[in-house]
């Protein structure tokens, strides 16, 4: 059976969640590797965190089932919990503690943990222990719920939105512990609405979006898709068709002298077209997966509703 | 060693049940320590208030010391202060944490969904239970220390109906809590509750051809069978530690049975 190989670490057969008429996610199939980092991606709303409590059991599959490192996720909930580091995506912490206080009751529960464990992922993300979690900030509190996940070295972490409220050293030092987890063994699924930023430790993305799986991909074969949005603003009005006509550009709109596309591959051509007049400000974004990303598989797949769904 | 989460919630209500302790235990003593000078109030409240208003509000009479007792600890603010403070901690076991979302990293302790429920009743009934027998504990030894003169056993057996009646409200409390999830649910519901069941029991005395509806009102096993003058009734108290009982299996089930933090 599927469900005892070991080297498939989550297994989703047909999951799907409704909400009385609400579709939360639906017919998602997927398979997570023993030891890969897998990320799941999706703008807001798209289902991903409702995937992630089906498979931690708070929530109850409406049709299709899962298994979770070959065991059933309800029947099995007490053993299983005691393998998995689980960062909820909206993150509230029980009580007025101190953040080590709070971070024992969870090594207790567990079983008991090394506290060496402990300060080191604190030390690591540079978390002050000895103040109450309810004074901290958010990326304080995102990093208590890191240490938390991440303490008694799980079989399987399961991280919805992990960077939130992290500052860009912290979600460096992040990724690095990640790849860490990785090199010990463990699995990751983490959950993200940012491609940049699983595109930089995950093996394989997992997409969805309106409760859909759209698509299952190895991470460099997403790496081609380097598209930007640019904005450029000139000192007098610009002709769009200058611009469109340009290798890799697209989606040009132009407001008197503000032009906004977006470039798919290399910008030299549009920078060696916008050089010819006076320039007075550039603004280059990768785009977030709503915009443009996930639009590409829909369209690729043929999907009718393309366009953005109620952004 | 007690399990990890019963010590986390005992923490986490620690402040609420030092307050509901302190309360309950002053308001025992300051109402019976100085049964002596309240004598004379008392008898001035007791010819103010029309007999059927004394009645509603279960005070038989308040010259005898167990009347003044019944009148003073068992007739209507003792139940509501320990009823409330089970009511409040008792909506913290599922439903707070549900509502504001703390929920979810409780959850990830590795239990089943009935031990954690059971872990979480156990430990706040525990201390709502060691809360509602403070009025015992103080009474004991106040009653003989003030001069009142009652049967301990008889006090003994009204203290033990005010923790049994408190038993019978958590377990609703428990099951409104574990099957919605709602806070405000669990305080609506056994709230109403109480104030019904309460005057059912009040108004069953009072009018004629309305007697049974006294015998849905847990107040009625609680302190209908006038325990201060006629001692033990195994059989009344019995009555709702099993309604405790059965609402709280039957919490168990339904917060097995359902999502969780929707």
């Amino acid at each position: 059976m599927w469900g005892m190989t070991s080297d498939i670490a989550v297994h989703a057969e047909d999951l799907t969640k409704f909400y009385g008429q609400r579709r939360g996610i639906e017919g998602l199939t997927l398979d997570v590797r023993t030891g890969e980092v897998m990320g799941f991606l999706g703008p807001n709303g798209a289902g991903k965190t409702t995937t992630i409590r089906l498979l931690l059991d708070f929530l109850r599959p409406t049709r299709g089932r899962a298994t979770v490192l070959g065991l059933d996720p309800r029947r099995d909930k007490a053993i299983l919990h005691r393998q998995i580091g689980y960062l909820p995506g909206e993150l509230a912490f029980p009580g007025r503690e101190k953040a080590a206080d709070l971070l024992r009751f969870f090594g207790d529960a567990r079983g008991g943990v090394a506290w060496s464990q402990v300060t080191d992922l604190a030390e690591r993300l540079d978390l002050d222990l000895s103040r109450p979690v309810r004074t901290m900030s958010k990326g304080n509190k995102q990093k208590v719920g890191l240490v938390q996940a991440f303490m008694h070295q799980p079989a399987l972490l399961i991280l919805d939105e992990p960077t939130s409220g992290l500052d860009p050293l912290m979600q460096q030092e992040f990724l690095a512990m990640v790849r860490d987890a990785r090199d010990a063994g463990q699995t990751v699924f983490m959950s993200s609405h940012v491609l940049a930023e699983v595109q930089q430790v995950a093996d394989r993305v997992a997409i969805v979006r309106d409760g859909r799986l759209a698509a299952v991909e190895r991470v460099e074969s997403l790496g081609r898709r380097a598209v930007r949005s640019i904005e450029i603003h000139f000192d007098d009005p610009v002709d769009p068709v200058e611009f469109s006509v340009l290798p890799g550009v697209s989606d040009v709109v132009v407001s008197g002298p503000v032009l906004k596309c977006t470039v798919d591959g290399r910008l030299d051509p549009l920078i060696k077209a916008a050089a010819r007049h006076e320039v007075v400000d550039m603004l280059s974004t990768e785009p977030d997966l709503e915009e443009t990303f996930l639009s590409f598989y829909y369209h690729s797949e043929g999907a009718g509703d393309a366009s953005r769904a109620g952004a | 060693m007690l399990p990890a989460l019963v010590r986390k919630t005992w923490r986490d209500d620690r402040r609420a049940l030092i307050g509901w302790a302190v309360g309950v235990a002053l308001f025992t003593v300051i109402y019976t320590s100085f049964y002596s000078q309240f004598q004379g109030a008392a008898e001035l409240k007791q010819e103010a208030l029309p007999k059927g208003m004394l009645d509603f509000l279960g005070i038989a009479d308040m010259l005898s010391p167990a009347g003044y007792l019944q009148a003073t600890i068992f007739s209507l603010v003792g139940p509501l202060l320990v009823l409330m403070c089970a009511v409040t901690l008792t909506a913290r076991t599922i439903a707070r944490p549900e509502e504001d979302g703390a929920m979810e990293l409780l959850l990830t302790n590795p239990l089943s969904r009935t031990a954690f429920a059971g872990q979480r009743l156990v430990a706040t009934g525990s201390a709502v239970t060691a809360v509602a027998a403070i009025p015992w504990i103080l009474l004991m030894v106040i009653v003989p220390g003030a001069g009142m003169d009652i049967p301990l056993s008889n006090v003994a057996a009204a203290c033990a109906g005010l923790v049994a009646l408190v038993w019978c409200f958590t377990g609703i409390a428990f099951l409104t809590g574990a099957a919605t999830g709602k806070r405000g649910t669990v305080l609506a519901v056994t709230g109403v509750l109480a104030v019904a069941t309460y005057m059912a029991n009040a108004i069953g005395g009072m009018l004629d051809g309305w007697h049974w509806l006294r015998w849905l009102s847990p107040f009625h096993y609680f302190i209908g069978t006038d325990p201060l003058h006629t001692g033990w009734h195994p059989a009344e108290l019995l009555t709702l530690v099993l309604v405790g009982t059965a609402t709280t299996v039957a919490g168990a089930i339904m917060f097995e049975r359902r999502d969780v933090g929707v």
